[in-house]
């Protein structure tokens, strides 16, 4: 009993150490006034109704969600059929393909951003492309992950021999079968992908700063001046990343369960 | 000439062979079963009917016509999977009109035909369940409608009942064949299993390290094994070399050849006139069921005895036994 004890105190405490920062900040979203009382005194919309009225923020979000959305119709666009087909036609390829995905994770955002001023910044390509064009870059270890994955899952091949045999053709047997078949892990991809870039910062400040502010920037410029709009960002920012993580969960799930056949 | 004929088929994967010399002859409507061990090239066989592999030499002709340049698409060629292979995003009714779909039959027509061919593999009531809501039995069931649907000239089944578990194997198995006949489909089946082999086909070759070691009727097969791998993949036949066995019966053996085959269930315990007979003492004892296997020991040689599990009747290990065999049960080995 005395170990069980123990055992809950450690997670309360575990919980607390991670949920209170995040309740807080929630919290100081909706605060009147929080200076020397344990709880705020008092509860308002004032703060999320300010920001959503900030022509600015709605800006800002529409460029996050437009510069991460579009790099990941990008790579899908085109990681998602070199990834079908090495796996499926090329496989002794693949191996190229997870060193690149290393790459991705080797290189800090510091340095990314440094040599993309020096490389493209002389030569006149604006930087947000460069920054489109890494992001695009930078996703590929999702999209990878999750095309294979969902290859594997399905026994990609065998469920195109077997289309092609009642009579498919190729492009049938992909648009019919295998594509609806792997969509559930493609789509998973996708949303990890849009809510890792949507809350990058390091390249887009260091390379396109308030050039192009996403909300990132935003956040970034109204932690300076009012604490209670920033917690707003960050609430706003929190609740679309919640949503985004039931989806991909529920995706998932439903990916797995087709595994199970 | 025959309505599935395979030529001088090899294939060869960079410097290994995995097919040499393959040639067979199919009936309509027989049932047709490739059995070996693992890795012998039989489900290549299957591969290169269907047109999902190319054979590095040879043909293969289906109604006189051959199919070496013809898509698997237009080969009207079924198939049946060991994963079965299920469309996950679709029920068990779409999975079944997918052929028919593919060749734009009409909805009303479709419908009534997945209806009917659901009913002749028993899954009537699971028409809009999704293949991961069924077990694997039901699955492979599916998969078995969805190909019967389209009347292929040719069913291959690959392995199709190797991962369900025992009971339900051998119910399918019994299925399977009364389709199979009911439809008058010709049908090539491959498995390792040699007892589902003997159970459904008119006919088994049987494969060995990518050749067609022997061909017959089952009954062939298991009664007239023509070499030492036969002999020991199909049943559990006791093989000697002529001097061996010439010192266990004590006599000289007639013909010219070097090995022996005996059945263990030929080995019996009453005495008829002509018969070889072989002192062993029983060692060990193995009971499955109905059959009762009894190893004896013989000089420093071993063989084996089968015998049904009669009441009363009981071998006591340790003790020296006379046994007998027919000399007609002596089978020549090649």
């Amino acid at each position: 009993m005395k170990k069980r004890g123990f055992a809950d105190l450690f997670f309360l405490f575990l919980v607390l150490y991670l949920v209170l920062p995040i309740l807080a900040t929630a919290l100081y979203a909706f605060a009147t006034n929080w200076n020397s009382t344990v709880l705020p005194e008092g509860l308002t919309f004032k703060w999320l109704g300010t920001l959503f009225q900030d022509a600015d923020f709605i800006q800002a979000f529409g460029r996050s969600v437009l510069l991460s959305g579009g790099a990941v119709l990008i790579g899908l666009l085109f990681i998602v059929p070199a990834i079908f087909v090495i796996v499926l036609y090329f496989p002794k390829y693949e191996k190229w393909i997870q060193m690149a995905v290393v790459m991705v994770y080797a290189f800090p955002g510091v340095i990314l951003a440094v040599g993309l001023i020096r490389a493209y910044s002389s030569i006149g390509v604006p930087m947000i492309l460069a920054v489109l064009g890494a992001y695009v870059v930078s996703i590929l270890p999702y999209i990878y992950q999750g095309t294979r994955n969902s290859l594997r899952n399905v026994n990609a091949r065998q469920l195109l021999d077997a289309a092609e045999l009642l009579g498919a053709s190729k492009v049938q047997a992909f648009s019919k079968v295998l594509l609806p078949a792997v969509y559930p892990g493609l789509f998973a991809g996708a949303l990890l992908s849009f809510s890792v870039l949507f809350g990058e910062f390091v390249l887009i400040n260091l390379v396109v700063g308030s050039r192009f502010e996403t909300v990132q920037i935003y956040l970034m410029k109204k932690l300076s001046t009012s604490g209670h709009i920033a917690s707003s960002v960050v609430f706003v920012y929190l609740v679309l990343m919640g949503i985004l993580t039931f989806a991909i969960s529920i995706l998932t799930k439903r990916s797995k369960g087709v595994a199970n056949t | 000439m025959s309505y599935v004929v395979i030529e001088g088929l090899h294939k060869k994967y960079g410097a290994s062979t995995v097919l040499s010399n393959i040639d067979m002859t199919i009936e309509k409507g027989e049932f047709v079963t490739l059995l070996g061990p693992s890795g012998c090239g039989k489900s290549t066989i299957l591969r290169i009917i269907a047109g999902l592999t190319d054979a590095t030499s040879g043909a293969v002709k289906i109604e006189e016509k051959n199919m070496n340049n013809i898509q698997p698409k237009n080969r009207e060629v079924g198939m049946v999977f060991q994963s079965y292979a299920l469309f996950p995003n679709m029920t068990v009714k779409e999975n079944v009109a997918f052929g028919l779909k593919m060749k734009k039959v009409d909805a009303k027509e479709i419908e009534q035909q997945v209806a009917e061919t659901l009913e002749i593999v028993h899954l009537s009531d699971k028409v809009n369940a999704y293949p991961h809501e069924l077990s694997g039995g039901q699955q492979q069931r599916v998969a078995l409608a969805r190909a019967l649907i389209v009347r292929p000239k040719v069913l291959l089944l690959d392995e199709p009942l190797s991962a369900l578990d025992a009971q339900i194997r051998k119910k399918l198995q019994v299925d399977l064949r009364s389709i199979q006949m009911k439809l008058g489909m010709t049908m090539i089946l491959v498995t390792h299993d040699q007892e589902e082999a003997m159970a459904v086909s008119d006919r088994i070759f049987v494969m060995n390290k990518g050749e067609i070691a022997q061909q017959g009727t089952p009954t062939e097969i298991y009664t007239k094994p023509e070499s030492e791998f036969i002999a020991n993949f199909i049943g559990n036949y006791n093989v000697f070399t002529r001097k061996e066995l010439e010192q266990m019966v004590g006599v000289t053996l007639p013909g010219a050849c070097l090995k022996f085959a005996i059945r263990p269930e030929a080995i019996h315990f009453e005495a008829s006139v002509g018969d070889l007979h072989m002192k062993g003492i029983a060692k060990e004892s193995v009971m499955s069921g109905n059959v009762i296997r009894t190893s004896f020991e013989a000089g420093n040689r071993f063989f084996s005895v089968e015998q049904l599990h009669h009441r009363g009747y009981s071998i006591e290990l340790g003790k020296s036994y006379e046994s007998y065999v027919a000399l007609e049960d002596v089978i020549e080995l090649s």
